[in-house]
């Protein structure tokens, strides 16, 4: 219709000429919107990142899709601890049973067996590192062995333990002086004394080749012991069917090592929790400082922290020093010289001293020459690939119960390694997780029949069991006491005997039936499908039901526990900060607009009065709003996509705490710029102008052509 | 035949809980053709009749009819159509739509009516731009412009339409006397011209002096009609 047409025209020019009437008015109205818009856009871009970064985090390190555990159980299902450590969970008695009913469920591909956990693991000292070295040369020795290479190692390894020995006499002697000689434990005190006297005499050197064994036993059941260093640490697991873990989470992978051979026993030690708990200090300390260096910009010269770093590096080389024996430390000596351009007649311990005092100019050459040079000749895991490590953990039935399993490599999640989340984690094979768990399999009743039989063997187990569990000065001392009564000849029979049973059960390969025939504690499901998650959960829900199992069923997002949450809290956190900004914006819109409306009351009953339709009044004022909201919206939006894509260029938002790393699944965050941020930026703002526009509206309704001819006087 | 008819008209207003009576009873008919001033002093209800017969109100009692049609039966859609098709208004405070520039305020009704196209609404804004003497303003902004131009840029939105009848709400008021005189020249010269009925109200007797017929009012009545023309034909020669 051209009548319309026209008219519209005209009031479409009034509209746009009065938003550039008032440039302030428009301009500040303006800013509203585009900061709206703006963060809508950034805010819904980087929460859906966030969702994105989670879901990969989540569903593909521990949560699967869905996860059922028992419903009877206490508390619920939290894969990455939660406020009071550990789940507690009741067991599934026999998983097997689970997986049959819950594999007929459409939708579902996999039904994998878990059992979550924390475990002490012994890290072992360097005393007891160098003397297995020397055990080593000892054995070849004694099979018959020789040559001059055998004799030089023999014979560093050997100068390295007398060396440890007098570095241990020296410390001891100092706490002598201290301590009060007539106490109650003063004999202990002094039998202790005497065998590391003895141990640090010439004498006892010059004899070591006449009784080999017998001097290493007294190395390391009288002197080891007193170098209390030896620490536990705690070790997170998941006891799971490896094979299936690994087809179930794309994301896990073995970094160093392989993977535990199908149906064996074995862990997967993850490689962050090895890099935090099990690196040597100076190694993990210089990573450190060329992480906040490379990833957060920081420098040595004005960060507290890391000069903080440095120093204790330097503090740290008698750690260095103790690892090596003199022939590795000649070696080193004289590789990192040159290296260093230090004089030619420079101990060790000034080279390393030099090495480690790094500064801004100096680090990365120092880096590269400590993980080149020294690293090589050094033990850098306390725990690491090929060793058996013992894991103790408290049993269901409240004894300790422990297994002694092979590293096979180091474990991580592809995307989150750095994750103390995710990275903590270690994969132990199912069958080790119900020996600590304390779930009785039919082997292990048979191996404690076998103990019972010989019942002094087993008291000395469960000894050393309580020795370690209540502290080691103490345990020292019962060890050593027991020792004393135990001829020391029979107790090198019993721990090879006890190997030989280790490495027993260590090469048994279990069967696919025998591990699913057991207790786990919760199960994780793979959909086929993931975006019927919704439905398929319903349908195990009543698969369950229908065959009695009595499982309780949560997704991914419930099961994450506390992390999972974290997203719900961001968003809660978004919507009611934009929901507060708009309300603000709402306000001054509206305000705005009334004044603008009110101070055109006579132009608006002059157009009434020569026939302008009230519709057209109406539509002229909405217009107007609504082009400051599309105009300063899309810039808005714009501007958003713009930060988005600085953000991306810049490397994203750094996670700097593990919780982002892991919810960002990655080292930093890539928001991706959303169709739907866009447009739902655009909706919220247009709506929201348009909302604030209706009661200056509704004022401009009820102007009346009379309002025209009202005289200025 | 008249194109205004006002038959026993009052108007009352609420002024918190009392009722003030504007108009008391009022007749009155314009003929076609007329330039009729309505004088009276303020309140006296000059403003409310012109409201009347301009149909931006309607009356308490009585009829108001215009063009033919009685105001009181139509709705407000009706009644806004009317007033684009019939009636044009000048302001006392020549009400320009400021954003707009004198041509764009002179084309405006042209463009809420429709109908013809960019070239014969040009020529006829250009046309009357011209006959009030302001053509070589037309791009300009009413803002840059005297308040003797603007109320010629009122008078030429006024009569762009070709409306019936054109009502006028002190068209002098704001003005010194003697572009007020020459406003009212304009206005009696476009009467002339084409026939258009003018009703204008005012207190200053020069103006009057101008009128065709004078209607004087008091408190809400009618006190006289004196038709000037056949005065001056009486009186003059």
């Amino acid at each position: 219709m051209a009548p319309r047409r026209d008219a519209a025209r005209v009031l479409l020019r009034i509209a746009f000429r009065n938003l550039l009437a008032s440039p302030v008015r428009t301009g500040i109205l303006g800013a509203i919107v585009l900061v709206g818009a703006l963060i809508v856009v950034v805010g819904s871009s980087v929460l859906d990142s966030i969702d994105r970064g989670m879901r990969t985090s989540i569903q593909g390190s521990l949560g699967g899709h869905l996860q059922v555990y028992e419903a009877r159980s206490e508390g619920a299902l939290e894969l990455y601890g939660g406020l009071r450590g550990e789940s507690l969970l009741e067991p599934i008695e026999d998983f097997s049973k689970v997986k049959a009913v819950l594999e007929q469920v459409p939708n579902v591909k996999q039904v994998v067996p878990m059992g979550i956990d924390q475990a002490m693991v012994a890290t072992g000292n360097a005393f007891d590192l160098a003397l297995e070295r020397l055990r080593g040369d000892v054995r070849r020795l004694e099979a018959g062995e020789d040559g001059p290479e055998l004799r030089r190692d023999y014979a560093a390894h050997a100068a390295h333990v007398r060396r440890m020995v007098q570095l241990l006499r020296d410390e001891i002697a100092q706490a002598r002086e201290i301590s009060d000689p007539e106490g109650r434990e003063a004999a202990e005190r002094k039998s202790e004394w005497e065998a590391l006297q003895r141990a640090a005499t010439d004498a006892f050197w010059r004899d070591l080749d006449r009784d080999r064994y017998g001097s290493l036993e007294f190395l390391e059941n009288r002197v080891a012991p007193l170098a209390m260093d030896t620490a536990f640490t705690f070790l997170r697991y998941v006891g799971t069917d490896v094979d299936a873990f690994f087809r179930a989470f794309p994301l896990a992978e073995v970094v160093k090592g392989e993977r535990i051979p199908t149906g064996q026993r074995g862990v997967l030690v993850g490689k962050q929790y090895a890099e935090e708990w099990l690196k040597l200090k100076n190694a993990r300390r210089l990573d450190q400082i060329k992480d906040a260096r490379d990833r957060r910009g920081k420098r040595i010269a004005d960060d507290e922290e890391l000069q903080r770093w440095v120093r204790e590096n330097r503090a740290g080389i008698r750690e260095i020093l103790l690892q090596l024996d003199p022939i590795r430390a000649d070696a080193l000596a004289q590789e990192l010289r040159p290296a260093l351009g230090a004089p030619a007649a420079e101990p060790l311990e000034a080279l390393l001293g030099r090495l480690f005092a790094a500064t801004d100019e100096s680090f990365d050459g120092q880096y590269r020459i400590f993980y080149d040079v020294v690293a090589p000749k050094l033990r850098l895991y306390q725990i690491d690939v090929g060793d058996t490590i013992t894991i103790k953990a408290p049993s269901k039935s409240g004894y300790f119960s422990s297994v002694n399993v092979k590293v096979y490599g180091f474990l991580q999640f592809k995307g989150i390694e750095r994750s103390g989340i995710a990275g903590m984690m270690s994969v132990l094979d199912l069958m080790s997780f119900r020996d600590l768990y304390g779930y009785l399999t039919a082997e292990k009743a048979a191996e404690i029949r076998a103990l019972q039989k010989s019942m002094g063997a087993r008291e000395i187990d469960r000894e050393r069991a309580e020795a370690e569990l209540f502290g080691a000065a103490d345990g020292a001392l019962v060890g050593e006491a027991r020792v004393a009564e135990i001829d020391e000849g029979a107790l090198v029979k019993r721990r090879e005997e006890e190997r030989a049973s280790a490495a027993d059960l260590a090469a048994h390969v279990y069967s696919q039936e025998e591990l699913e025939h057991g207790v786990a504690l919760n199960a994780a499901l793979i959909l086929d499908d993931p975006r019927l998650l919704r439905r398929t959960e319903g349908d195990v829900r009543k698969a369950i039901a229908d065959a009695g199992l009595g499982l309780k069923v949560v997704d991914w997002q419930e099961a994450a526990g506390l992390v999972g949450q974290f997203v719900t809290l961001l968003r809660v956190v978004l919507f009611t900060a934009v929901v507060i900004f708009f309300a603000i914006a709402l306000v001054i819109i509206n305000n705005a607009m009334v004044m603008a409306t009110l101070q055109r009351v006579k132009e608006i009953g002059t157009m009434r009065a020569i026939g302008t339709q009230r519709r057209f009044v109406v539509t002229m004022l909405l217009v107007e709003i609504a082009t400051v909201g599309l105009v300063f919206g899309l810039a808005g939006a714009a501007l958003g996509a713009g930060v988005v894509w600085g953000i991306r260029v810049a490397g994203g938002i750094p996670a700097v705490t593990d919780l982002l790393y892991f919810v960002f699944s990655g080292p930093a965050l890539f928001p991706r710029l959303g169709a739907l941020a866009v447009g739902g930026s655009l909706a919220v703002v247009l709506l929201v102008a348009i909302l604030s526009a209706l009661y200056p509206a509704l004022i401009a309704m009820r102007v009346t052509p009379v309002e025209a001819m009202a005289t200025e006087d | 035949m008249s194109i205004v008819s006002v038959e026993h008209v009052s108007k009352d207003y609420m002024l918190g809980k009392t009722v003030v009576p504007a108009l008391r009873d009022v007749s009155l008919a314009v003929g076609k053709g007329e330039f009729l001033s309505i004088a009276g002093p303020s309140g006296s209800g000059k403003t409310t009749l012109l409201n009347l017969v301009g149909c931006v109100d309607t009356p308490t009692a009585g009829r108001v009819i215009v063009a033919g049609q009685d105001t009181a039966r139509l709705s407000e859609r009706a009644l806004t159509e009317l007033r684009l098709r019939t009636i044009g208004f000048i302001f006392q405070s020549f009400n320009l739509v400021s954003v707009l520039s004198v041509f764009q305020n002179v084309e405006f009704p042209l463009l809420l009516q429709g109908g013809q196209t960019r070239k014969e609404r040009a020529e006829r804004v250009l046309a009357l731009l011209d006959a009030v003497g302001i053509a070589e303003h037309a791009r300009h902004r009413p803002s840059e412009l005297s308040g003797g131009q603007r109320q010629r840029v009122a008078i030429a939105r006024a009569l762009v339409t070709r409306p019936a009848l054109v009502l006028a709400d002190e068209p002098t008021a704001n003005l010194d006397s003697e572009t007020g005189g020459n406003i009212i020249d304009l206005m009696k010269e476009m009467n002339r011209r084409d026939g258009t009925t003018f009703i204008f109200s005012t207190h200053d007797p020069k103006v009057m002096a101008h009128a065709s017929a004078l209607v004087r009012i008091e408190d809400g009545r009618i006190a006289s009609r004196e038709d000037l023309d056949a005065a001056r034909l009486a009186g003059g020669r």
